[in-house]
């Protein structure tokens, strides 16, 4: 209904042998279990308990936090479950509003109550932003702020060095009373990203807001009442800050109202977690506090019977019970007045109903309301556009990205662009399809003392920009891995060292005599070889180094000498060079 | 205005191209790798009769995209099939893509139109039909007109050369007529039955030298004869001729429009016929504003004309701080709705605006 889309987020990922859940979400559009994720993909036997190291829950939204009670207390799973501090705070509530409307308005049976709610709870670990939580020896996570919603936050899960970032809804653009999403450059193997709105291009913010003062603005200038049903926090912040300014610049006397109960509510909450909001709202709650504003006062029952226009924030935001629904009642019969509707409804409710285009209500007591007020719906909804999810990949730098859609919609062109601009691998699952992918771990290798001495005593000195390369023998054993010299490894594993020595056969035309042509070779040598010791010896053999050379006859042809090099594998790189530089001949002037 | 609506594209476009099915289609023209081909579906807000304030769909939605290796300058779409052409610089070759929306969301890059290179040329205009077959019609200079069956890459007609100047503009007067504009603002009419012949139809006003001209031309309601739709030519300098082509020794009427001096350029120049409303035109690409003239007042004398609506949204949006207000580089009517007209500049802001008629007309 509505236009909007709303699944059931849930996804289970494996890392280094842990297994994590990402959140638990329910699905709105049904009526029966397939509202719940389908637990068994997890496990076939085996408790979940056992199976996952934890679950994560990213924010409140009931989408993504909605089939928890049912998770943890019907199905059974008593580990720790993961999420922010206002979250904490604000699950319980949503979740049992939805639980009331479920179970008394719709006469559900299969449903969670609400000690489930309370039990479930309890087995909330609250965290802070940029705190890293050591789930286990080896399973740590943090989370990052995540805009879009209070307390909502992306969630990067590490296991040594592997890590997997999930982003859960998040907005890249600051609204009025939250920040943009924000993570830095820790280069996960993986981010697990929204795509909903990823194909939208948005229309300005400045345009909502001016069409949705314009119909405020219009009903009550022809004298009409407006009611906007909203949910304790969240969009009702944004739009008393909106209305609150336009009455201002436009000197506008109609009173505007905030509920009582709301009112401490949300202020509690808000100084609870005012470090969760923008700069803005932090400075002028620094001033003021966040209701006390100008033109908005708080309301009393009474009002609703005033005379004249008005403008009233109520909860509940579904209209399914309380003062919104009461409210709705008395002014539903003059066509002047208007309800604006700011966000999904979920089926059952009045919200609804008349969002779907009835005008014609049955009540409580068989009574038939008849809906003759203007019905409009806000989207204001605060999520990642293609630009968005380019600037997060931008600011983490995964190796792979793994987008979560809704539908099984095409969105070849995103993963194009994503792999095209980053050179990363995309992908996109579907439901209930298992991704696997390949990460490079990094394996430490203990080196030895005296190998690492010993290297780096040799050639250049050690250069912070360039790497150097070293030679050593690689062990392993047990599960360790060590870097040792070629003599402890030989020491170590019992072996005899070979010896591996080359000899070549370079032709020299020459026909005098062998020791001639010896001492031919020798000069020239000593002349081109400075640097090294050459020498000629007794036995009528030429040394260079630790290198043999020595010169015979040619069996058939006497103008024609054969020299002999030799080398051991250590002078290799000697030997080749000069059997090339031999090979070139002599110099015709020596004597 | 009666709605005003403003998008931000990721990249700005100069190009604002109808498709089937109400979609419209933008590109990238910037001068790296990467441009991309956006077919947008606007929201349905847009699209009715009706406006709605407050609708959920408020925003377009990319339907299918493609990767360009060159900058876009011109797209077209070819009737009755699923491909569009687009040309851009540094040559004046043509490329020619498939859009399967139903399959995949990705516009395929399909094939190749190369064209005889000189130095010195730049990038082909383009119009497009498929009365035959499916014909494109491109050339980025008088003497380099011709058409191209699409699919088979066939040369069909090769335009009689009459010059070598620039060209800014070409179209299809039916499916046997070409119009063809010169960037010098000279006129000239073909039929593609007798290739040897290039009609001269109208010079440029004289006027002082190192003035780019544009044209505009009205897709004409059904059962006209599209050559008595009055061509509309717009000069750097804000000059506007309205000539009838069966009548070219004379203008239609010749009027001046208010536009800043010296002008920018004529880069982004454009001039285009409302659909829905006859006689009204529409001119941009001298700064961030879109001038909405009713051409019916006009009269030869070439005095200044009123404006019937400016749409300034460009000047002001934007981000602000860096001094270069941004320029409008194209702008189009909206097929059905009278008022309401797309605009882009070179920003990335994409507007939808659709303004009332002032008092007294109706």
């Amino acid at each position: 209904g509505a236009g909007q889309d709303v699944g059931r987020s849930c996804i289970l990922v494996s890392i280094a042998g842990k297994n994590v859940m990402l959140d638990c979400g329910m699905h709105m559009g049904y009526n029966d279990d397939r509202r719940f994720p389908d637990f068994s993909y997890i496990t076939q036997n085996g408790r979940l308990t056992d199976f996952l190291d934890c679950v994560i829950i990213s924010h409140f939204h009931l989408d993504h936090c909605g089939a928890l009670p049912y998770f943890s207390e019907m199905v059974g799973y008593d580990g720790p479950i993961y999420m922010t501090h206002p979250t904490k705070a604000i699950c319980p509530i949503l979740l049992e509003d939805y639980r009331k409307i479920t179970v008394d308005k719709k006469g559900e049976t299969n449903f969670f109550t609400s000690q489930m709610i309370k039990d479930c709870m309890k087995k909330v670990v609250a965290v802070h932003l940029h705190q890293t939580v050591q789930v286990d020896e080896e399973l740590e996570i943090k989370a990052y702020y995540a805009g879009h919603v209070l307390g909502a936050a992306m969630f990067q899960i590490k296991v040594g060095c592997e890590s997997v970032v999930y982003t859960g809804d998040y907005n890249m653009t600051p609204d009025r009373h939250l920040g943009a999403a924000w993570i830095d450059k820790c280069r996960p193997d993986l981010l697990i990203s929204e795509s909903t709105y990823a194909t939208t291009i948005r229309d300005s913010k400045r345009c909502r807001e001016r069409d949705f003062l314009k119909k405020v603005h219009e009903t009550v200038e022809r004298g009409g009442k407006v009611l906007i049903p909203v949910f304790a926090l969240g969009r009702a912040q944004e739009l008393c800050i909106l209305l609150e300014t336009f009455w201002e610049r436009m000197n506008l006397k109609a009173p505007i109202y905030f509920s009582t109960g709301l009112t401490e509510k949300a202020n509690h909450y808000y100084k609870l977690f005012i470090t969760w909001t923008n700069q803005k709202i932090r400075k002028t709650f620094v001033q003021r506090n966040m209701f006390e504003f100008k033109h908005i006062k708080a309301f009393d029952r009474a009002f609703a019977d005033n005379p004249g226009p008005m403008v009233v924030f109520a909860t509940p935001g579904m209209l399914h019970a309380g003062q919104s629904l009461q409210i709705f009642r008395k002014w539903a019969g003059n066509e002047k007045n208007m309800v604006i509707m700011p966000g999904y409804c979920v089926q059952g409710t009045v919200g609804h109903k008349i969002l779907s285009g009835q005008r014609k209500l049955e009540m409580e007591g068989r009574q038939i309301l008849e809906v003759k007020m203007q019905v409009e719906y806000m989207s204001f909804s605060a999520h990642a556009d293609a630009k968005g999810i380019m600037q997060l990949i931008r600011q983490a730098e995964p190796r792979n990205v793994l987008l979560v859609h809704g539908e099984a919609k095409k969105m070849e062109f995103l993963k194009q662009k994503i792999e095209q601009e980053f050179h990363v691998s995309c992908y996109m699952p579907a439901n209930g399809e298992t991704t696997t992918i390949l990460t490079n771990p990094c394996i430490p290798v203990d080196i030895s003392l005296g190998l690492l001495k010993r290297e780096t005593a040799i050639g250049p000195l050690p250069d912070a920009k360039k790497p150097k390369l070293m030679h050593g023998t690689l062990l392993m054993k047990d599960n360790s891995f060590r870097l040792v010299s070629p003599e402890q490894a030989l020491k170590e594993l019992g072996l005899a060292e070979h010896q591996l020595r080359f000899t070549c056969r370079v032709h020299i035309q020459d026909p005098r005599k062998e020791h001639e042509t010896v001492l031919r070779v020798y000069n020239h040598l000593k002349g081109i070889l400075k640097d090294y010791s050459v020498q000629h010896l007794p036995d009528g053999s030429i040394t260079v180094e630790s290198i043999l050379i020595q010169a015979t006859a040619h069996s058939e042809d006497q103008g024609t000498k054969v020299l002999l090099v030799s080398w051991t594998y250590q002078d290799e790189e000697l030997g080749s060079y000069l059997t090339s530089l031999l090979k070139k001949g002599l110099p015709q002037s020596t004597p | 205005y009666r709605d005003l609506h403003t998008f931000e594209l990721q990249v700005p476009t100069r190009l604002i191209e109808w498709a089937r099915g109400n979609r419209i289609c933008v590109a990238g023209y910037g001068q790296s790798d990467g441009n991309e081909i956006l077919q947008l579906i606007p929201p349905p807000t847009l699209l009715t009769k009706e406006t709605q304030g407050l609708c959920p769909e408020r925003d377009f939605k990319v339907e299918c995209g493609g990767f360009s290796e060159r900058p876009v300058y011109s797209l077209k779409y070819v009737p009755d099939t699923s491909l569009l052409v687009t040309s851009g610089p540094p040559d004046s070759s043509l490329q020619v893509w498939q859009v399967s929306a139903e399959d995949s969301d990705i516009i395929k890059s399909v094939s190749t139109i190369a064209t005889e290179n000189d130095t010195g040329q730049s990038w082909a205009k383009i119009a497009t039909i498929s009365a035959r077959a499916p014909w494109v019609l491109h050339g980025s200079r008088l003497d380099r007109v011709q058409i191209t069956e699409v699919e088979s890459r066939k040369n069909v007609y090769t335009a009689a050369s009459r010059g070598s100047e620039e060209l800014s503009g070409l179209a299809f007067l039916d499916c046997n007529t070409l119009l063809l504009c010169c960037a010098t603002g000279r006129l000239c009419v073909a039929d593609i039955r007798q290739p040897q012949n290039l009609m001269e139809a109208v010079s440029a006003p004289s006027a002082p030298c190192s003035e780019q001209w544009c044209m505009g031309t009205r897709h004409g309601a059904q059962g006209l004869e599209p050559s008595c739709q009055p061509v509309a030519r717009l000069s750097s300098r804000g000059l506007l001729t309205l000539t009838d082509l069966r009548k070219t020794s004379e203008f239609l009427a010749l009027a001046k429009a208010r536009v800043p001096s010296p002008g920018s350029g004529a880069e982004f120049l454009c001039v285009s016929w409302a659909p829905a409303l006859e006689g009204y035109l529409a001119i941009s690409g001298f700064d961030g504003t879109v001038h909405v003239y009713d051409t019916q007042s006009w009269d030869s004398s070439g005095r200044e004309a009123e404006p019937i609506f400016v749409h300034k949204g460009h000047a002001f949006g934007g981000a602000g701080g860096s001094g270069d207000s941004p320029l409008v580089t194209v702008h189009t009517w909206h097929l059905q709705k009278p008022r309401t007209l797309f605009s882009a500049a070179s920003d990335g802001s994409l507007h939808v605006w659709d303004w009332v008629q002032p008092c007294g007309k109706c």
